[in-house]
């Protein structure tokens, strides 16, 4: 399990509602790596974790508020919707807000994550300006 | 103005374009290098030295996965495909990204053939850019050492 703290931030203000802790869960180095970077890179402070349990143990660190997960659905060897639906058990509804990375946008894809309580979802591979946006329209309507 | 950087520059920003235009590289790869800065110089070659690592270890195992025509496993040969596919096409390598969309349609039919060529093909194309990339880094190496900075290539 890795943490990073964020670079200083250029615009405090507009960043503002990135800024706050986030775990991303994927299962293969490479897209883990990119991922957490991608996250540091538009202002988040991240910890990168490979497995569910992993997933699960720091969220119940309460000591590190995490806002969000992001979930790679597309896992070998591990089922994201079985993580979503284990996060949502324990923690409720409500937080922390979940956002799912999918290879596919076919529409059983998306109606299994609003069953889950996904709070969204983006396309991989992963544009940068893509996760900033999605990030910023999930916090936004959470704090609504 | 230091030639020898503009130089170099020149250089380094011609061959990433070719990389580009050969269809080594794609749109993905632009984005990695947009995350790497001052305070991760590095980045962009962690990331591809991972992702190598990992090509090299999936053609393994799927390769012992093919190896016995009478007992392939066909299930286990997916999950690798899938794996790199996946991988591949984070970091924008598109040629192996390309031979894992058709390496998945033999997985699907169960073509051990089929599977064995592209295996084989995936071997090549990973190993031709791992190549091409040391090629890239070692000009970016050459122009930091020169005293220059690299140049933000944009790509149409």
């Amino acid at each position: 399990m890795l943490a990073g703290k964020a670079p200083g931030l250029q615009h405090p203000n507009s960043n503002s509602i990135l800024r706050g802790l986030i775990i991303t869960l994927a299962y293969d180095d490479v897209n883990r790596t990119v991922t957490k970077r991608l996250l540091e890179k538009i202002g988040c402070e991240v910890t990168a974790v490979s497995s569910g349990f992993e997933c699960l143990s720091a969220l119940s660190n309460v000591e590190m508020p995490y806002r969000v997960v992001i979930l790679d659905l597309q896992m070998p060897e591990m089922d994201g919707f079985e993580v979503a639906m284990k996060i949502r058990k324990f923690y409720g509804y409500h937080w922390p807000l979940i956002i799912a990375l999918t290879a596919s946008t076919e529409d059983h894809v998306r109606e299994r994550c609003l069953q889950m309580g996904v709070n969204g979802m983006i396309q991989k591979p992963v544009l940068l300006h893509v996760m900033d946006s999605e990030l910023r329209r999930a916090l936004q309507s959470a704090s609504e | 103005m230091n030639t020898v950087v503009a130089q170099l520059q020149r250089q380094f920003q011609d061959y990433l374009v070719s990389l580009y235009q050969q269809g080594f590289l794609d749109n993905q790869f632009t984005e990695l290098r947009k995350l790497q800065d001052e305070g991760t110089p590095d980045f962009v070659a962690e990331v591809v030295s991972l992702f190598f690592d990992d090509c090299s270890k999936l053609i393994n195992s799927m390769s012992r996965s093919l190896e016995r025509p009478e007992n392939v496993d066909f299930k286990q040969v997916d999950s690798g495909v899938h794996q790199l596919k996946g991988s591949s096409s984070s970091v924008g390598a598109r040629r192996v990204k390309n031979v894992c969309i058709s390496f998945k349609e033999c997985c699907d039919v169960q073509n051990r053939e089929g599977c064995l060529r592209c295996l084989q093909q995936v071997d090549y194309e990973y190993k031709m850019l791992k190549t091409k990339l040391q090629d890239l880094f070692n000009l970016e190496q050459q122009i930091v050492q020169a005293g220059g900075a690299i140049p933000q290539v944009n790509i149409n």
